[in-house]
């Protein structure tokens, strides 16, 4: 239970309202099955560390003035990548976005669709029952992306606000597609925005998946992406949080096709005020398969962050090689990192292990790089900087890695300012 | 250039130093022997600026000024160079990034512009060239995963790049094979000029064959106990430390 409980009564006038159209009916199922769970308490294990009242709180605020849908802001979506973009602005989908796009790219908005609406979890459910619409994007059959196809989610908070974001993704067999999900906010007002995102790649195909979540420092988010490998089916995905306050990814792979790889991993920067949880579950449901996380994590200042990463090897998977790590450098003494590795194999021919790391900067190269003429502020950005390339120089999307850099280094300068004083 | 006089210093409590007085002037070089853990080390770190070590007393000037109240950095855009007996590996630290950053700390010291990025290459790679180090070196990190004598090497760079006027070698030909210690020692002499100073740290009388040092110390129990000329190296050789030993405590 949560010490703020979301009011259903003024959710309800809320989910009435939205237009009615394909989703009406799932809306009001998932509306009740809210009713009836609730949304995540930290009594229980999964949200120990991470308390979703104040998110509640500005959920009911928001409900309680009336639910708008503030008209989304024209923002465009980063230059520096080269992207074709599908944009989703203050919860509502950008029509231009999603016309003209390139061969072997079809998007389709849920309410047109009979959707299928794989089950998320209690923030699932509350954000069907809010969803104003979605999108359903599938990369055609034996189709490779030239360009990466970028998902520009932008939200503005002139007053308290919440929004919602549904995406499901096929990724047709033996298709190479890549995609950069680009989340952003701005305004003074608070702001909860919360993300489901679905990834089919089937057999034989390749997805590679990089999430870049660089929202105002008052702003929150929870995002859950769930991945279902084919045959032989590839993920490669890396996520960065560079702002927000309070930030909860859940990422959930599931491998149920021998063959199947999946890599991910990412990166959380995190400063005074703000919370970054990522939570991962892996399900190793056969084998052979690989899959291979490794976070890292930078702390400055108070900042508070939280990884549990969880694989589970079923019974029968045999030949399964799955590999966790996560580091996290603490930049000060008020910091904090919940850091939990979960393995849990009920198969016998597996290849296991994790490791977790919590460290400071080295003295003896900060040592060093001083005796070579650099500041000690300069060399706790050098070691710093470095930590977080492993995580940059393993981003599959190359065309990325100059912008990640641009941006983590603006974000550390920021943080390591913060935290000088 | 560098006066130390009665210096004390002491690390976790431990007194290593005890009363060094050292005078080098520019031109010179001066090579420092010593048994092992006689305070050699120690000496050069304290020279650098390492915040472990503890003056408990005496001082040390450096052109004129107190060095111990600069910071490492300080010193280092000052002019002082140490070549580290153990270089750190610095994963991820690029090599070449690194050494255009301590080129480019020590230009805005002087008040200089950055160097030009071609200009900088260019230079790095003479200077790799002269030490046969293949220019692949300057996209690693910084000594990751370097031999023991490529390492050295990479310090040798680094000095010939920022140009010290006090360097500071502590073991810098330790480890090397025997083309890589003439390529060292060729980046040593070339460093040697009237308004400069070198401080060799050695075992070897080796490397004074091709660096051939103005004065020699022996460092004992740290304290310089005898002083003398590139003849005194030699001595050393035919006759170890307990000769010198011996000779303090008679
Ligand atoms: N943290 C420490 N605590 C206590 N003693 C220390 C510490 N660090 C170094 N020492 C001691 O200080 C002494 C001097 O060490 P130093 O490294 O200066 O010797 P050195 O002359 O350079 O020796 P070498 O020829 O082996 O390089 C040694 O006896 C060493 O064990
Ligand atoms: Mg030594």
């Amino acid at each position: 239970m949560n010490s703020t409980a979301l009011s259903f009564d003024a959710l309800e006038r809320a989910v009435a309202a939205l237009p009615d159209n394909g989703l009406s009916a799932l809306r009001r199922a998932a509306l009740e099955q809210l009713r009836r769970d609730g949304l995540p308490g930290a009594r229980e294990e999964d949200w120990k560390y991470t308390e979703l009242s104040s998110l509640i709180e500005i959920a009911n605020n928001w409900l309680d003035q009336g639910a708008a849908l503030p008209a989304p802001s024209m923002r465009a979506a980063p230059d520096a990548i080269d992207a074709t973009w599908i944009r989703i602005a203050n919860g509502q989908i950008d029509d231009d976005s999603i016309t003209g796009l390139p061969d072997g790219i079809s998007v389709k908005r849920l309410s047109d669709t009979v959707p299928e609406l794989a089950p998320a979890g209690r923030l699932g459910d509350f954000n069907i029952a809010l969803l104003h619409d979605g999108l359903h994007i599938s990369i055609g059959q034996d189709v490779t992306l030239q360009r990466p196809l970028g998902i520009h989610v932008c939200d503005e908070a002139g007053d308290d606000s919440v929004s919602q974001v549904r995406i499901n993704i096929d990724v047709a067999p033996g298709s190479v597609a890549s995609f950069v999900e680009y989340q952003v906010s701005e305004g003074e007002a608070d702001l909860y925005s919360n993300s489901v995102i679905n990834l089919a790649v089937a057999d034989g195909a390749r997805a590679d998946y990089v999430r870049i979540q660089n929202r105002h420092k008052r702003h929150n988010q929870t995002s859950h992406l769930t991945v279902g490998l084919g045959k032989d089916a590839r993920l490669r995905h890396t996520s960065f949080d560079l702002g927000g306050r309070l930030v909860r990814n859940d990422l959930v792979v599931d491998i149920a096709q021998p063959g199947a790889e999946a890599d991910f991993g990412g990166l959380y920067l995190v400063g005074d005020g703000q919370h970054i949880d990522n939570h991962t579950r892996v399900d190793h449901r056969v084998g052979p398969a690989v899959s291979n996380q490794e976070y890292r994590g930078i702390l400055d200042g108070k900042a508070r962050g939280v990884w549990n990463g969880k694989a589970i090897v079923h019974e029968g998977a045999d030949g399964t090689d799955a590999q966790q790590s996560n580091h996290n450098l603490l930049l000060s003494r008020n910091a904090e990192i919940d850091a939990k590795p979960e393995l849990e194999i009920y198969a016998d021919d597996v290849k296991c292990s994790h490791g977790t790391t919590v460290g400071q900067l080295d003295e003896a190269a900060l040592f060093y790089l001083r005796t070579r003429g650099l500041s000690r502020r300069d060399a706790r950005r050098m070691l710093t900087r470095a930590f977080a390339q492993a995580t940059i120089g393993r981003t599959p999307v190359e065309q990325l890695h100059d912008f990640l850099a641009g941006a983590v280094d603006s974000r550390l300068r920021e943080l390591m300012h913060e935290g000088d004083q | 250039m560098l006066q130390i006089k009665d210096l004390d210093a002491s690390i976790g409590g431990t007194e290593i130093l005890r009363g060094l007085s050292l005078d080098v002037s520019a031109g010179e070089v001066h090579a420092i022997m010593g048994p092992n853990g006689s305070g050699k080390s120690t000496l050069a770190q304290v020279i650098a600026g390492h915040s472990d070590y503890e003056v408990t007393s005496g001082t040390v000037t450096f052109k004129g000024e107190d060095l111990l109240e600069l910071e490492p950095e300080e010193r280092a855009r000052e002019g002082i160079f140490l070549g580290f007996q153990y270089p750190v590996e610095i994963p991820g630290v690029n090599n070449a990034i690194l050494l255009r950053e301590a080129v480019n700390a020590k230009r805005r010291h002087q008040g200089l512009d950055d160097v030009d990025a071609f200009e900088f290459l260019k230079l790095a790679r003479e200077k790799m060239a002269v030490l046969g180090m293949d220019p692949q070196f300057l996209n690693r990190g910084v000594n990751e995963g370097f031999s023991g004598g490529e390492k050295k090497r990479n310090e040798i760079l680094q000095m010939a790049m920022l140009e010290p006027s006090l360097a500071i070698l502590d073991e810098t030909d330790s480890g090397l094979d025997i083309d890589a210690l003439r390529a060292v020692a060729e980046g040593i002499n070339a460093l040697r000029s009237p308004d400069r100073a070198i401080i060799l740290v050695t075992h070897y009388q080796r490397v004074l064959d091709y660096v051939e040092p103005d004065h020699v110390h022996v460092l004992s129990d740290g304290r310089i106990a005898r002083s003398g000329d590139k003849t005194l190296a030699l001595e050393l050789e035919d006759k170890g430390y307990d000769w010198v030993r011996e000779a303090a405590s008679a």
